[in-house]
């Protein structure tokens, strides 16, 4: 048996290898992602008082350190017994959309157009955003755009651009002053034409991945995200939703602190990211998908007119039935990027959140909290268990990127037994092994809390594990 | 206009060493000079950019031969990179792509051995304030 290992992958967030394992035949008999990397947040966490928390875990990741501070703080507001005032609620969201925004933007524009523009096959060489800067400015400038604006409005909002402050157990630190919102409003016109810009792009094009669209990671499983009573879109509160790939819900209405009863953790040997699973179905059955395709696939409606369109024509790819093509992460991400313009402009007009009462107090009522939200690349657990001093004695963390890896791995082997052949190994094919998991977004820093560094190196190893063939993939 | 970016952890003890720099600058007032401090470089920081004849990046390098040394180590950031946090390089190659400005631009660098902490308080000091006082000498030629 050969096996091919892809080490590390590129452009993804953080570090991680494919194993692609070829039978006698030459023929694929299995592939896996192994991320390699381990930084142990859940035990040195431990002995910390939970005030610390926030900070301590907003440095979890670079990307979406706010996922993690709006989790933190919903975990400590539930072991305070408190609700945050409308307007701290208003603004952590703003904050938390604004998060998401400038995250799918860095996807979208930076890391997975220059596939959309040049090709899965085009020369790796051409196959990156500072060929994108050469042929398609105009595009390039709109990512660095739409990116500022999101990390503008957290920095604004939440102090900072990376690790924000703002963000306190109780609700916010600072209110919204009237220049803040206006200034934001008057960029909302010109962000919500380039991501509609984006989505146009997109659409036009997909006709021309179709091979992919069938092949990348494109299977039935569950879905799993956060849903309200209204059953929109949901990125703060509300509460879990599992989905089937019919459109069943097989389970709804779950409160976030009950997570445990229907999430188990599985581990692999191979990777350091944890395995979640669907506990009433078992391990590996349960394996569900969440982020932005399982939003869509869960909200019945969006709750903004311009994203309400887009989910409309979203639901049509799969006559109303779930999307289970992983491909269209990309065009759910879009969606959301609509979605998220459209809803901070509809939470800065709303008079509850320029309220000057943003925040609120109290001492310690619980010894556990679960904090629990939905991050750009999907639903995020923190769970904490304190002393009734506030030391944590314990912490649970399900990062988004997580809940995707039983997915992921069978996206990997999916793509890999469609395109590789042990006998031609083209660059192409290994980079549509790469791409099935940037579909998927994932932020490996973030999941396994490791520092990311990427080369690219690719050895190719025959069934004595002997390294037979190496790839320069930089 | 120059543009002076420091840039590192404020909690990883000497990758602080940017942002102290800038502290320092941002006791003067430099003329025609914009200070940023920075956790890491980032794509959208071309904006504020744009108007920069020249750009002076700082920070630091691990180096465990030559701890506190002082260097322009343009050849270790000279990759070109994008994903959240870039390099200079990249930053420089943004700013001619996209919208045609070539401005000069210098790396200073302190070399640390750690970034677990500050090993060296007085040495690390004395870099901060001998960095600042060669961004102001030029200033003042």
């Amino acid at each position: 048996m050969k096996k091919i290992i892809i080490d590390p992958v590129t452009r993804i967030e953080g570090h991680a290898k494919i194993t692609i394992d070829l039978d006698k035949s030459g023929k694929v008999e299995d592939a896996k992602i192994h991320v390699t990397q381990y930084r142990g947040f859940e035990k040195f966490c431990e002995g910390r008082l939970y005030t610390e928390m926030p900070a301590l875990t907003a440095r979890t990741c670079g990307i979406c350190p706010v996922s993690h501070v709006v989790a933190s703080t919903k975990a400590i507001d539930e072991i305070l017994g408190i609700t945050p005032p409308q307007a701290g609620v208003n603004i952590r969201k703003i904050v938390n959309l604004a998060q998401l925004l400038q995250s799918h933007t860095l996807n979208f524009f930076h890391l997975s157009s220059p596939d959309f523009v040049y090709g899965f096959d085009a020369p790796k060489e051409d196959r990156n955003i500072f060929k994108m800067m050469q042929t398609h400015p105009q595009m390039a400038k709109d990512g660095i755009n739409l990116r500022a604006f999101g990390q503008k409005i957290i920095q604004d909002l939440a102090g900072k651009r990376i690790h924000p402050t703002g963000i306190i157990p109780g609700g916010v630190e600072h209110k919204i002053e009237a220049p803040q919102k206006e200034a934001i409003l008057e960029q909302i016109p010109e962000m919500l034409k380039i991501a509609q810009s984006a989505l146009e792009f997109f659409r036009a094009n997909m006709h021309k991945f179709q091979e992919e669209i069938d092949s990348f990671a494109a299977f039935p499983s569950l879905f799993m995200s956060l849903t309200n009573e209204e059953g929109t879109l949901e990125h703060y509160d509300g509460k879990l939703c599992f989905m089937d790939s019919e459109g069943k819900i097989l389970q709804d209405n779950i409160e976030p602190r009950d997570y445990k009863d229907f999430i188990g953790e599985a581990v692999e040997e191979d990777s350091y990211l944890k395995s979640p699973y669907y506990k009433p179905l078992g391990y590996p059955e349960g394996m569900y998908r969440v982020g932005a395709l399982a939003r869509l696939n869960i909200a019945k409606t969006c709750g903004t007119p311009l994203a309400d369109e887009e989910l409309k024509k979203f639901k049509a790819l799969n006559d109303a039935k779930p999307v289970l093509n992983s491909f269209y992460y990309h065009y759910a991400r879009l969606i959301e990027m609509i979605y998220s313009i459209e809803k901070i402009e509809e939470l800065l007009k709303s008079d509850e959140t320029m309220s000057d009462n943003v925040k609120t107090n109290s001492k310690i009522t619980k010894t556990k909290g679960v904090g629990c939200s939905e991050a750009p690349r999907g639903t995020l657990f923190h769970e904490y268990h304190v002393t009734k001093d506030g030391v944590i004695t314990a912490v649970n963390l399900i990062i988004a990127t997580g809940n995707n890896n039983l997915a992921m791995n069978a996206g990997v082997k999916q793509v890999a037994q469609k395109f590789i052949d042990a006998k031609n190994i083209t660059d192409g094919a290994l980079n549509r092994v790469e791409a099935v998991i940037r579909c998927f977004d994932p932020c490996l820093s973030c999941s396994t809390h490791a520092l990311g560094i990427v080369s690219s190196k690719i050895e190719v190893r025959d069934h004595n594990k002997k390294v037979i063939q190496v790839i320069d993939r930089n | 206009m120059r543009a002076i970016i420091g840039y590192g952890n404020e909690l990883r003890g000497e990758d602080a060493f940017g942002l102290d720099v800038i502290k320092e600058l941002q006791k003067l007032s430099l003329k025609d000079t914009k200070l940023i401090s920075a956790h890491q470089l980032t794509p959208e920081m071309v904006l504020e950019l744009q108007e920069a004849d020249e750009i002076i990046f700082i920070d630091t390098c691990l180096d465990e031969k030559n701890p506190y040394a002082l260097a322009c180590s343009l050849s270790r950031h000279s990759g070109l990179n994008l994903s959240h946090h870039i390099s200079p390089k990249t930053i420089i190659y943004m700013l001619k792509s996209l919208y045609a400005r070539l401005p000069d631009f210098y790396i200073y660098s302190m070399m640390s051995n750690s970034f677990e902490r500050i090993t060296d308080n007085r040495r690390y000091k004395e870099r901060v304030s001998m960095t600042a006082e060669h961004i102001i000498s030029v200033d003042r030629q």
